[in-house]
C-alpha cells in the first residue's frame, strides 16, 4: 500500500468511527442545550442501547434474521425503549435537582451513570455478551481501498439520523420550541411553550441517538460490555466541545473530526497507536484554551 | 415431629461439646481473582477450582491433624486500585496463605502487600516476567512465565516460515511485557518486526491499527492481550482484508473468544499453558468439576486446582501453619502430585520448567495443533 492508500483507507476508518461519536455527542450537546447539563450518563446510555438492541434482536431475529434488517429492527427498538428511559432519568433524577446549583445536578448524571453500570453489572455478572448479529463480509476494493458494506451502512444509517434531527429540529414547531428554550427557558415558558414537555422530548431523541449507536456498534464490532460507555462517553464528550457545546451540527462535525483525527493520529511518526487517545484528549485541551466555544459554537453572555 | 427435631438437637448439641480443638479450627485460604470484570469467566473457574480443592482436602480430613480448609474470595476486577483494596482486605483478614493473580496488572501491586504482611501466596496463572522482580520472596509462581511463552510462540512462527511480525499489545503489565519480549527477541533472530501497536483496554475500534497491519503486510499478527479485545481485533483482521496467520497469547486462550469473534477465529493458533481438557491426567478433576459446578473447568483451573493443593501440602510439610515454615517448605518443594506436571521452583521462585502447548481454533473451540 502506498502512502496515499493509506491515508484513504484511514479517511474511510475516520469516518466510521467519527459516526458513532457524532451519533452520541450529539445527545450531550442538546442536552447542554436545553438544560445546561453536562450528561455524564450519556455513555452509559450508549452501553443500555446496545443490550437493548442485543434483546430485540435476540426476539426478532427468528424470523428477520441476524443480519442487517433484524438489526435495523431492533435499532429502532432500542431507540425507543432508550428514549423512554432517558425521559424517565430526566424526570425521576434530573428535574427536582434544576433549581438547586450547577454542581448538584453533575454530580447526579454521575450517579446516574454509575447505577446504569452497576445495573448492567449485575445483570451481565461482568462478562461480555457476543452481540448475536451475523452482518457477512463483503465490500468493494477501489485499488488498494477497501470498504466493506458493513462500514457504508454504517455512515449511511448514521447519515440518515442525523438529516432527520436537522430537519426535525430546523423546520418543525417542536424544534423550533427546542431552538427557543435553548436559547432562553423563561421566555420561551413565558410565550407559551410548554418547557418540560420540550426537555423531555430533548432526552428522548438525544437518548435515542446513543441507542441507535450502540446497537450498531454492538452488532459490527461483535459484542457488549457494561463499561463499554465509559470510553465512547469521553469521546464524544470530546466532539461535542472540539464541535461547540450546545450546536447541533457542531456535534457532527465535532464527531467526525474526532474520528479523523484518531485514525489519522496513527499514521503521524512517533505518535503511533499507543499515542492515540492522548492524542484526542490534547485536542481537547488545546482546543478549550484557544476556543473555549468550539468551532461551531456562540459566544454567550452569562444570564442572571 | 417435634420430639425428633429435638432430639437431633441435643445430639448435636453433645457432639459439638466434644472437646476437639483442633477439630473444630479451620484454616482460611484468601482467594484472589477477578470475579467481575473483562476477565470475570477466568476468575470464576479459578474459584471454583480453589473450592473443589478444598472441598477433596477436607474430605480427605483436612491438614494438620485434622483442621478443616475454607476459602474466601477477594475480587480484583482484573484492575490494579481494586486488586490493591481486595489484596489489604484479605491480607487483614486472618488467612493462612493466598492462591491468586490472574491478571498480571492486577497482581503486581498485590506482591508488596501480602509481603508486608507475611503471607505466603501461590500465583496460578499470572505470569508476566514483571512479578519475578517485584516478588518480596513469599510468591511463588507455577505457571511458566512469558520468557517460556516467547520461546514457543518463536519456534512455532519460525516453524511456519513466518519472517515478518505484527505485534499488538494493550498496554497493560502482562500484554506489554509479553510484547515487547517477542519484539526484542523476534530481532535477536534475525527477523522483521513489521508493526508494533498498542490499543485501549475498552476500545472497541481497531479499524486504524488494522490498516496500519494491512500496510505492513506481515506474515503473522501477534496479540498478546485478553480474549475479549482480542475477538474485536481478529473480526476486525479479517473483515479489513487481513489474510495471513493471527496468534494470540496465553489471555486470550478461552473459548469465549469464538463466541464473539465467531467464524473470524477459524484458524487462529493460541499458546496455552496445559489447560485439562488437553491434559490427560486431568480426567478426574475435570469429571468432578463439572459434576460439581456444572460447566467444564477453564484454563486456569487445573493449575489454580494444583496450586491449592500445593498450599495445603506446604502446611502439612511446614507442620505449622507458620508463614515463614510454610515459605521455606515451598522453596525446596519437589511436589509430584500436580495435574499439570511436578512443581519446583527456581532461585526467583517461578516454576522450574515451560509448560506452554499450541493450539489452533477449529470448529469454534481450540483444539491441540500438534
Amino acid at each position: 500500500m502506498s502512502l496515499f492508500d493509506i491515508l484513504a483507507q484511514q479517511l474511510v476508518n475516520g469516518l466510521v468511527l467519527g459516526s458513532f461519536y457524532a451519533l452520541v455527542a450529539l445527545g450531550y450537546t442538546m442536552v447542554f442545550g436545553v438544560i445546561k447539563l453536562l450528561n455524564f450518563a450519556h455513555g452509559d446510555l450508549y452501553m443500555v442501547g446496545g443490550f437493548a438492541g442485543f434483546f430485540a434482536l435476540s426476539l426478532v431475529a427468528g424470523f428477520a434474521g441476524p443480519g442487517w434488517f433484524g438489526v435495523a429492527i431492533s435499532m429502532v427498538f432500542a431507540m425507543l425503549a432508550v428514549g423512554f428511559l432517558g425521559v424517565v432519568i430526566q424526570r425521576v433524577a434530573y428535574q427536582p435537582m434544576l433549581a438547586a446549583p450547577r454542581l448538584s445536578i453533575l454530580i447526579t448524571a454521575l450517579a446516574v451513570s454509575l447505577v446504569l453500570q452497576n445495573l448492567v453489572l449485575a445483570l451481565t455478572q461482568g462478562q461480555y455478551t457476543p452481540f448475536g448479529a451475523n452482518l457477512g463480509f463483503g465490500g468493494i476494493n477501489l485499488g488498494n481501498l477497501y470498504i466493506s458494506n458493513n462500514q457504508m451502512i454504517l455512515v449511511g444509517t448514521a447519515g440518515v439520523l442525523m438529516l432527520a434531527l436537522e430537519l426535525f429540529v430546523s423546520r418543525t414547531q417542536y424544534g423550533r420550541a427546542m431552538r427557543a428554550v435553548a436559547i432562553d427557558k423563561d421566555m420561551a415558558q413565558l410565550m407559551g411553550i410548554n418547557v418540560n414537555r420540550v426537555i423531555a422530548l430533548t432526552f428522548f431523541a438525544g437518548s435515542g441517538l446513543a441507542a441507535a449507536a450502540g446497537t450498531m456498534a454492538g452488532a459490527y464490532y461483535g459484542s457488549l460490555w457494561y463499561f463499554m460507555g465509559f470510553l465512547v462517553g469521553l469521546k464524544a464528550f470530546t466532539a461535542a466541545v472540539i464541535g461547540g457545546i450546545g450546536s447541533i451540527p457542531g456535534a457532527m462535525l465535532g464527531g467526525l473530526i474526532l474520528g479523523l483525527l484518531e485514525s489519522f493520529g496513527t499514521q503521524i511518526p512517533g505518535i503511533g497507536s499507543e499515542w492515540r487517545d492522548v492524542f484526542s484528549f490534547s485536542v481537547l485541551i488545546l482546543v478549550l484554551v484557544f476556543k473555549p466555544t468550539g468551532l461551531l459554537g456562540k459566544s454567550e453572555q452569562e444570564r442572571m | 415431629m417435634k420430639m425428633t427435631s429435638l432430639l437431633a438437637a441435643s445430639a448435636l448439641a453433645a457432639v459439638l461439646a466434644v472437646p476437639t480443638a483442633n477439630a473444630q479450627e479451620t484454616l482460611t485460604i484468601g482467594v484472589l481473582v477477578p470475579t467481575t470484570g473483562s476477565e470475570a469467566t477466568y476468575g470464576q473457574d479459578m474459584a471454583n477450582a480453589v473450592e473443589l480443592a478444598i472441598e477433596e482436602i477436607n474430605e480427605a480430613g483436612g491438614v494438620l491433624d485434622g483442621q478443616q480448609l475454607t476459602s474466601v474470595v477477594g475480587d480484583d476486577a482484573c484492575d490494579a486500585q481494586q486488586a490493591v483494596n481486595a489484596a489489604s482486605k484479605l491480607a487483614s483478614s486472618d488467612v493462612v496463605g493466598i492462591v491468586g493473580g490472574y491478571c498480571s496488572g492486577a497482581t503486581l501491586p498485590t506482591l508488596q502487600i501480602f509481603g508486608d504482611a507475611n503471607i505466603p501466596m501461590i500465583i496460578p496463572a499470572a505470569n508476566s516476567t514483571q512479578l519475578i522482580p517485584a516478588n518480596p520472596g513469599n510468591a511463588f509462581m507455577i505457571n511458566s512465565t512469558g520468557n517460556d511463552q516467547v520461546a514457543k510462540a518463536m519456534e512455532y512462527f519460525e516453524a511456519n516460515d513466518v519472517e515478518s511480525l505484527a505485534i499488538v499489545h494493550q498496554g497493560d503489565a502482562y500484554s506489554q511485557d509479553l510484547a515487547e519480549l517477542t519484539r526484542e527477541r523476534w530481532e535477536e533472530a534475525g527477523n522483521t518486526v513489521a508493526a508494533f501497536e498498542v490499543s485501549s483496554k475498552g476500545e472497541q475500534d481497531y479499524s486504524a491499527i488494522v490498516t496500519n497491519i494491512r500496510s505492513a503486510n506481515p506474515d503473522a499478527v501477534f496479540w498478546t492481550a485478553y480474549y475479549a479485545d482480542g475477538a474485536l481485533l481478529i473480526r476486525q483482521l479479517r473483515e479489513g482484508g487481513y489474510q495471513g496467520l493471527i496468534a494470540v497469547g496465553d489471555g486470550s486462550n478461552s473459548p469465549e473468544l469464538f463466541n464473539i469473534a465467531g467464524p473470524a477465529a477459524e484458524g487462529v493458533i493460541g499458546f496455552s499453558n496445559p489447560t485439562a481438557e488437553f491434559l490427560p491426567e486431568a480426567a478426574a478433576f475435570t469429571e468432578a468439576y463439572t459434576e460439581k459446578f456444572g460447566n467444564a473447568p477453564g484454563p486456569y483451573s487445573t493449575l489454580t486446582y494444583d496450586a491449592t493443593k500445593l498450599l495445603a501440602w506446604a502446611i502439612e510439610e511446614a507442620g505449622s501453619t507458620e508463614a515463614d515454615a510454610i515459605i521455606a517448605a515451598l522453596e525446596s518443594a519437589d511436589y509430584q502430585d500436580a495435574i499439570a506436571g511436578p512443581i519446583s521452583f527456581t532461585d526467583e521462585n517461578t516454576l522450574a520448567r515451560s509448560n506452554f502447548v499450541v493450539l489452533e481454533g477449529q470448529g469454534g473451540a481450540w483444539q491441540l495443533a500438534e
